[in-house]
């Protein structure tokens, strides 16, 4: 009757992966059990992943989310093992043995490809398309924003940008694209943009960009503030081939069939797009063109022979890209042909090829993906749990139903044992 | 003196900074940090002093854990005659919404009848800092006015 309170339980906690989900599981965890021992383990040297990697360096504001996550190692006793890849260094099985509770938040960070984008297509006139190799001048944008952000990993080499590109996509990794490509070299370096990756984006230098997307304006998935940021950037007119004022009935059905709360939201995106439009100035030597409704058909290459400076010697680079009118998108014409030295696909993420960790191989058939559980002590979270959809909040989000989830199991777990205990 | 701090988060930012708030608060008062999603009519009491901190989201707008305590006002609207708080809002002034999702919580709870006591506390993230340090230095403040409040009173 008048015994104290059991302690809580102090369960050993391994976090694969230090990107926001991660941190934010940790946090949540450490905020219930004080003495939990809780290590988060990373293949980087350094924490934060997406937020390190992924997040734009002129985005300050996102970028200092990681200073909330420090205080986890500094302050909270989170213990931080970087360089440590799980799979290979450590094998999964050898964790959970140390550990009571094992969350994976590796994420998926690998660049969604688009077929017909990523490997050389024949030129020839009816052929159908063969994978190849990847052509010259079609890049990722998960490979950009890792270069941008002075990624360990990634490596300058044979990226070149010059005078047109386009850019495929229209969510706000596209737009930070946008923006940073036209931002100049010195800005870009006094955000910490390493000197020659800096040199290598703005060395065209780019005078027209064509950003391509599959959705109607209504449907695009940027974020408003993205479009009005660009609205800031010098010497640059701003054009749009979506239809006028008012929402398009079609445009409407389109967009909420793209699972987007329009018309009210898809209205704002319209506007945003238009007062860029008509806010910029029609004299600016640089011009960035918007296209809606368009679906990705074909890259064309450049006969080896062609060649420019930038290539090497035998290189099929791009030359020209075409698309297609998304169907119920309200283009009037069939196809876009763009000419173009460079293509940025940013369409999304994905598993990477022959990843170690792999959410379904690892699911057992007890597995509650609702919960982020997996198998008896095993959860995901983030990306990892729910695949490549929603920003960093959205995780924070996810990070704490995994957290209540492993909460209500640890203790679950201990009120069993402890009325075993009491009964004998 | 009995503190509420409530706070409305998306990222967790304005979170770290109500647990920043307790630590420095707790020494010499009750204090409470309630987030914005639980917190219920019978929160808001006369004999507590609240200090809301709030975050802005996406292009203007309230953070997550700040929705459903607006709609609760919303939809309740109850009279908060007596209620004494202060602000603390945090964004980024490259945006032209800087610190607007506090400002929406503020508009609702002064219409309802509360009233806001002190400088209205802000923190801009476009330089890259954490709002810790500039809300505690607030809270200091505001504190000591309200110490001289009192001792006049």
């Amino acid at each position: 009757m008048n015994e104290p309170a059991a302690p809580k339980p102090a369960p050993r906690i391994a976090i694969v992966g230090a990107g926001p989900a991660g941190c934010y599981t940790a946090q949540f965890l450490r905020k219930r059990w004080s003495l939990a021992d809780i290590v988060i383990y990373d293949r980087h040297d350094a924490p934060y992943g997406l937020i390190r990697y992924g997040v734009a360096p002129d985005h300050l504001g996102t970028k200092a989310i990681a200073k909330q996550f420090d205080r986890l190692f500094a302050r909270d006793g989170v213990t931080f093992v970087g360089a440590t890849d799980i799979g290979t260094d450590l094998t999964l099985d050898q964790l959970q043995a140390d550990f009571d509770v094992v969350v994976l938040a590796t994420g998926l960070w690998a660049d969604r490809m688009i077929d017909t984008f990523h490997s050389a297509a024949t030129t020839a006139v009816g052929a159908a398309p063969v994978a190849a190799a990847p052509l010259a001048g079609v890049y990722g944008a998960g490979r950009l924003t890792r270069l941008i952000n002075g990624h360990p990993a990634e490596s300058v080499q044979g990226l070149h940008i010059g005078r047109r590109t386009v850019i495929v996509g229209n969510g706000n990794v596209a737009v930070d694209l946008v923006r940073l490509m036209l931002t100049p070299a010195e800005v870009l370096v006094s955000h910490g943009v390493p000197n020659e990756v800096a040199a290598a984006l703005t060395a065209g230098p780019l005078e027209h960009m064509d950003v391509v997307g599959r959705s109607p304006v209504y449907a695009a998935k940027f974020d408003l503030a993205m479009i009005r940021e660009l609205g800031k950037l010098d010497d640059v007119r701003f054009t749009s081939d979506s239809p006028g004022d008012d929402v398009d009935e079609n445009d409407e059905t389109a967009a909420q069939a793209a699972g987007t709360d329009a018309p009210a939201d898809g209205t704002a995106k319209a506007d945003a797009i238009r007062e860029l439009v008509e806010g910029s100035s029609p004299t600016a030597t640089r011009t960035v063109a918007f296209h809606f409704g368009w679906t990705p058909d074909r890259v064309f290459a450049s006969d080896a022979g062609e060649v420019g400076d930038a290539g090497e010697a035998g290189e099929a680079r791009v030359s020209r890209v075409t698309f297609t009118a998304t169907p119920g998108a309200g283009q009037r014409d069939a196809t876009l042909e763009l000419s173009t030295d460079s293509v940025c696909t940013a369409v999304g993420f994905t598993e990477t090829e022959g990843a170690l960790l792999r959410r379904d191989a690892i699911a057992s058939p007890t597995a509650d993906l609702e919960r982020g559980l997996l198998a008896d002590g095993l959860y995901c979270v983030g990306w990892f749990r729910r695949g490549p959809v929603g920003t960093i909040p959205a995780n924070r989000a996810d990070a704490r139903t995994v957290a209540d989830a492993i909460i209500h199991d640890v203790e679950a777990a201990a009120a069993v044992l402890e009325a075993a205990v009491t009964s004998t | 003196m009995k503190f509420v701090i409530l706070y409305g988060t998306e990222s967790g930012n304005a979170e770290t900074v109500a647990d920043d708030l307790v630590d420095e608060l707790s020494a010499d008062n009750e204090v409470e940090s309630i987030d914005m999603t639980d917190a219920e009519l019978d929160t808001l009491t006369p004999d507590a002093f609240f200090l809301v901190v709030c975050s802005t989201h996406g292009d203007g707008g309230l953070p997550a854990s700040a929705v459903p305590f607006a709609e609760l006002l919303d939809a309740e609207r109850p009279d908060l005659t007596g209620i004494r708080y202060a602000m603390f809002g945090l964004g980024d002034s490259s945006y032209e919404t800087y610190s607007r999702g506090s400002e929406r919580i503020d508009e609702r709870l002064a219409a309802l009848g509360a009233i806001r006591v002190g400088e209205y506390g802000r923190h801009d993230a476009s330089d890259g800092s954490l709002p810790n340090d500039t809300a505690l230095e607030w809270a200091r403040d505001l504190v000591s006015t309200l110490d001289d409040v009192a001792a006049v009173a």
